[in-house]
């Protein structure tokens, strides 16, 4: 099956190297090259992925991301250039699923679609109940996290945020969503209460929390559970 | 005796009129009680008569000079008051900085000093702009004049006397920076509009001290602006016109003669074109970089956070290009939290450990560490080091260090340093002892450290 992409760019170069390398790729592509056009498109077809470029001329990508996540739960990947932390995080908030920064190679593209379908696609099966990669091993349902073969004993905040992150496997996940779903939405500036949970939760589970290979940083962003 | 001492008391103490009138009350009553026949306002002899106007002659000139002497003494007591205002008025306005500042205290000097109700009000050097459209029109009109002739207007001044209140310059001619209004002025009072001058003139000194100071800050920031982008235009046009002749050179040769080009040279070509590419973007990226951390208006996105994160991300990234891991990091556990921007302060230990291996071959050391004010982070290598007569200009943009002949503008390190004082910190060069150079980030840290929640 083919499947399809939505690209929405308002450069005209990049626009036409992204469908190039996505075709190139197997994909079919649309194109649109502002919010109303892609919202148009979305009429009348169902894409795959949405790969979204920030600050469009006709306004916000927010608003098709809050029409996307309307009707459909398929992935979104918010294309930006550096210095957007903030409306980035606005969009990741909204429900995009992931963002890539401007300059990327054409690699860097394909392999964020590829993560964004593999877990959309287990998402839309069932909610993610385990988590394997190397030596770490997490049963959401047992309540069970294995590291190095040995059984961890986490309190109940760590586990809770070891748990959104396994839910969302391989994704960015914004400080936000993180200390609305764990500690409550009246909490959602308390980043510190992340940056001393995640240091506790990386002694227990990394070899080295100095360079971790689970709990990624997302650095201003976000974390990000390793998948691969 | 005791007559002529009540008269001196009354006189001191109470008004003109009601002095005189308590002169003649208390001769008529010495009159009545003393002079025979007692009793009556009648007097027998005609010494006693004469007496009795001597007396009352006596009083009307003591009650006189007693009422000289407590004017003399108020006014005495006025202009030590106003003399003691003025000073402190000057003291004051030594440390004022904006205009804003002096009107304030001019406000309050005037409110202090004069009863009728007083208005100061600022306007451009430029008279013809003149001053707020909220003034009433006759109080505009009035001290825009007085602006215009420089002079004071009102009762006793000889200009406008028919006003009911001074108006007052702010400043000399040529240098004027607003009016004052004092209402209810009197012809008379001359200390009064004296006085008002004096509060005047220095108000006016101060606010063309004022003028000036930002009129010249303003020139030296715009010379320093603009030599910063000829030094910026210079630099950029030699630094992007390399990486650009090699783009371009490269992707025509690819359009026209690839059929001619082995499958290595296109390889090769391909390489230059992403490689160069990549170069341009780094230094555009770090130009506007640069140009937002010197504008006055950079805001830092701060938050808590934690080095060892970012130490860790910014690893996760680098590490792609150090496939031997010659990097060995050291961070402790239990570092504090600092207020920063983590994107900006993830580009400086980036660029510093890019550097490092680029002109390094052997292990770099990064290591953290913190104590009760401060967190520090060290990147050591052994390198070739920093030539001694390079060192002073080591951060300054496009100083062009052309270490071992590899190729750079010199924007990194200013970026880096540039970021390092923007959150309150400081990034300093070492020479690292055994050859190599030791560059360290020193960040304040916050005695009050953020709680976690109590569960």
């Amino acid at each position: 099956m083919t499947l399809r992409v939505l690209v929405l760019e308002d450069d005209r170069e990049i626009r036409s190297l992204m469908q190039s390398s996505l075709t190139a790729e197997g994909f079919a592509v649309q194109t649109a090259v502002s919010v109303s056009e892609a919202k148009a498109l979305l009429q009348h077809t169902t894409p795959d992925v949405v790969v979204l470029d920030l600050g469009l001329p006709d306004g916000d990508g927010i608003e098709l991301v809050h029409a996307v996540r309307k009707r459909y739960s398929l992935p979104i990947l918010v294309v930006s250039a550096r210095h957007q932390e903030s409306q980035k995080i606005q969009l990741l908030d909204a429900g995009a699923d992931d963002y890539l920064t401007k300059p990327f190679s054409v690699g860097e593209l394909l392999a964020r679609i590829r993560v964004a379908l593999r877990h959309r696609g287990t998402a839309l099966d069932a909610a993610v109940k385990v988590h394997v990669l190397d030596d770490l091993h997490v049963d959401l349902t047992r309540h069970l996290v294995q590291c190095r073969g040995e059984t961890l004993h986490l309190t109940p905040t760590e586990f809770k945020l070891l748990a959104r992150l396994v839910r969302s496997a391989g994704r960015v996940v914004t400080h936000r969503q993180l200390l609305s779903d764990v500690w409550g939405a009246e909490f959602t500036e308390h980043t510190h209460y992340l940056r001393l949970y995640m240091a506790q939760l990386r002694a227990k589970i990394e070899a080295d929390p100095a360079e971790p290979r689970h709990l990624l940083t997302e650095t201003g962003i976000g974390y990000r559970l390793a998948v691969v | 005796m005791v007559y002529v001492l009540a008269v001196v008391i009354a006189s001191y103490t109470l008004s003109w009129k009601e002095s005189v009138a308590c002169a003649i009350g208390s001769v008529t009553a010495f009159n009545f009680f003393f002079v025979p026949p007692r009793l009556t306002f009648q007097v027998d002899s005609q010494e006693h008569l004469i007496a009795l106007f001597t007396m009352l002659l006596v009083a009307l000139v003591i009650s006189h000079l007693a009422a000289d002497l407590r004017r003399e003494t108020e006014a005495a007591r006025l202009n030590a008051q106003r003399a003691g205002q003025l000073q402190m008025l000057a003291t004051d306005l030594a440390s004022a900085s904006t205009p804003e500042e002096i009107a304030a205290l001019g406000r309050a000097a005037l409110d202090s000093a004069f009863d009728g109700p007083c208005v100061l009000a600022l306007c451009e050097p430029q008279a013809e702009q003149g001053f707020s459209a909220d003034l009433p029109d006759s109080l505009r009109n009035a001290m825009q004049c007085c602006v215009n002739e420089a002079a004071v207007l009102g009762p006793g001044t000889g200009r406008w006397p028919g006003l009911d209140a001074w108006y007052l310059p702010l400043g000399s001619k040529g240098q004027m920076s607003g009016a004052v209004c004092v209402q209810s002025a009197n012809s008379g009072d001359h200390s009064g509009r004296e006085h008002a001058q004096a509060l005047c003139s220095l108000l006016g000194q101060a606010l063309w001290r004022v003028r000036l100071t930002s009129t010249v800050l303003a020139a030296q920031q715009e010379a320093q602006r603009q030599q910063m982008q000829s030094t910026f235009l210079a630099a950029i046009s030699h630094d992007l016109r390399t990486p650009l002749a090699a783009v371009v050179g490269a992707a025509s040769s690819l359009q026209t003669q690839r059929d001619k080009l082995s499958s290595s040279e296109q390889e090769r070509l391909l390489v230059s074109i992403v490689s160069e590419a990549t170069y341009l973007s780094t230094l555009t990226e770090n130009t506007l970089q640069l140009v937002r951390l010197t504008s006055a208006s950079q805001v830092l996105n701060r938050d808590w956070e934690s080095m060892e994160e970012i130490v860790g991300a910014v690893l996760a990234r680098v590490r792609q290009r150090d496939t031997k891991r010659r990097i060995k990091s050291r961070v402790p556990e239990h570092l504090p939290l600092i207020q920063a921007d983590p994107v900006l302060l993830a580009q400086l230990i980036g660029n510093l450990l890019d550097n490092a291996l680029k002109y390094s071959t052997d292990a770099i050391d990064l290591s953290v560490s913190a104590n009760a004010h401060e967190l520090l982070v060290n990147v050591k290598d052994r390198g070739p080091g920093i030539p001694h007569e390079q060192v002073h200009t080591l951060f300054e943009p496009f100083s062009h260090t052309d270490r071992t002949g590899q190729r750079g503008a010199g924007l990194g390190l200013a970026v880096c340093k540039a970021i390092a004082l923007a959150h309150g910190g400081s990034l300093t060069f070492r020479h690292r002892q055994g050859g190599g150079s030791t560059f360290t980030l020193t960040l304040p840290v916050d005695a009050q450290q953020p709680e976690k929640e109590q569960v």
